[in-house]
């Protein structure tokens, strides 16, 4: 091999770069380059620039249309766990404490008043959170009555923003159903398009600047999601 | 298929819009299904890694704004880095390589950098072919075959480090003749 000069620093960093972006980077190479990825964004920068220019090697790969039951796996296995029960996702999954459930029950009392008809109203509820931070919220849907029950067990909107609620539907957009006061508990109407549909809806928050959303959609992080379940 | 009907989904998708998420399998499954072939080259197996990409599409859409990436890009990549996944996990000291969004969190170039990014991709496969052609099948195998550097060094039989510095010759190369 010819004696070719040492690779600057610059050049040896667009190669780290390159080499974490192909999965070469191995052992201790490797904890660094993840770390530096995490945590640098020049670094970062670099490797999403590799990756954007090494996914060229797939432009002549020729698409195959997967059988049909690939998808039917995805969704099953994706969504057949949304279906779990509340209750066993708030223990199993959520490891949420036994206080939160009290709260929901709590929540819920006032909408099963047992002075009503024999048929009991149908409630629904979800738990709002996300990987972004640590908030959560509890929520119970009141389709008869129009109303929704929030109550907020851990976090908070960031520093200068607000949290707005929003309902989404099935091929829909987003409806904004209003920003949450500073309390950790609120109320705020179900709509009745809404309320016809409630089964369907799945809950979001997002933050927002003060006053909500500008234009009608979400435009912060969304930090909280849960779809809807029959209680 | 736009950029932005790409982008679009995504976001919804990101709102948990499960309908949104069967438009972009409907959109994209047959590109990714195709790179998940050509790494797996077995169906069963290009099958199963199907299956784990679009979950953790679904699960990592919400972090997709934040890595800079185009969107077929990104789709692309972690169907890419499933499948190599998958074929690395056969073998023994199998790690994860990272798929962008999910652990990649510090924030990704401005989109006028991936935009360069992306004009100078065009020009891989022809910068390619200006390397020796032995390190250029080194970069194209450890892409799209999943090799490490233990497999390039046996398949071209030098040493591991003599592969390391190839591939550092080769990449600085490389990024030489697609800037210009």
């Amino acid at each position: 091999m010819t004696d070719l000069p040492p690779p600057t620093p610059q050049e040896e960093e667009e190669f780290l770069a390159a080499e974490y972006a192909l999965g070469l980077s191995e052992g201790d190479n490797l904890t660094a380059a993840q770390d530096r990825a995490r945590r640098d964004a020049g670094f970062g920068a670099r490797v999403v620039a590799w990756q954007e220019r090494l996914v060229s090697l797939t432009d002549s790969i020729a698409p195959v249309t997967p059988r049909r039951r690939v998808k039917k796996a995805v969704l099953t296995s994706l969504f057949a766990k949304a279906r779990v029960p509340l209750m066993q996702r708030l223990w199993v999954w959520q490891g949420i404490s036994l206080a939160a459930v009290g709260m929901l029950a709590y929540l819920a009392m006032p909408l099963l008043r047992p002075d009503q008809p024999a048929i009991a109203p149908q409630v629904f509820a979800t738990q709002l959170s996300g990987d972004v931070d640590d908030l959560t919220v509890l929520a119970v849907l009141d389709p008869a009555r129009g109303d929704i029950a929030l109550r907020r067990t851990a976090g908070a909107a960031p520093e200068g923003r607000v949290l707005e609620l929003w309902a989404i539907l099935p091929e829909q957009a987003p409806v904004s159903l209003g920003v949450l006061p500073a309390d950790d508990a609120a109320h705020v109407a179900l709509p009745p398009e809404l309320a016809a549909q409630v089964s369907m809806i799945t809950l979001a928050i997002s933050d927002e600047p003060p006053g909500g959303s500008p234009v009608g959609a979400p435009t912060g992080d969304v930090r909280a999601v849960g779809a809807v379940t029959a209680l | 298929m736009g950029r932005e009907e790409i982008e679009h989904l995504i976001a919804r998708v990101a709102l948990n819009d499960r309908a949104a998420f069967e438009e972009l399998y409907d959109r994209v499954s047959a590109k990714l299904f195709g790179v998940c072939l050509r790494v797996l080259n077995k169906r069963a197996a290009a099958e199963d890694a199907m299956q784990d990409t679009f979950v953790k599409i679904w699960k990592n859409a919400g972090r997709y704004q934040a890595n800079g990436l185009s969107p077929m890009t990104w789709l692309i990549t972690i169907a890419r880095n499933t499948a190599i996944d998958r074929l690395r996990a056969r073998k023994k000291g199998h790690q994860d390589i990272d798929t962008p969004g999910m652990e990649l969190v510090a924030p990704g170039p401005s989109p006028e950098q991936s935009a360069i990014a992306a004009s100078e991709a065009g020009k891989l496969t022809n910068c390619l072919d200006t390397l020796p052609p032995d390190r250029s099948a080194a970069i194209r195998g450890a892409y799209l075959d999943g090799e490490t550097y233990a497999d390039l060094a046996e398949k071209f039989k030098v040493p591991l480090n003599t592969m390391r510095t190839w591939l550092r010759r080769g990449v600085i190369a490389l990024r030489e003749c697609m800037s210009q």
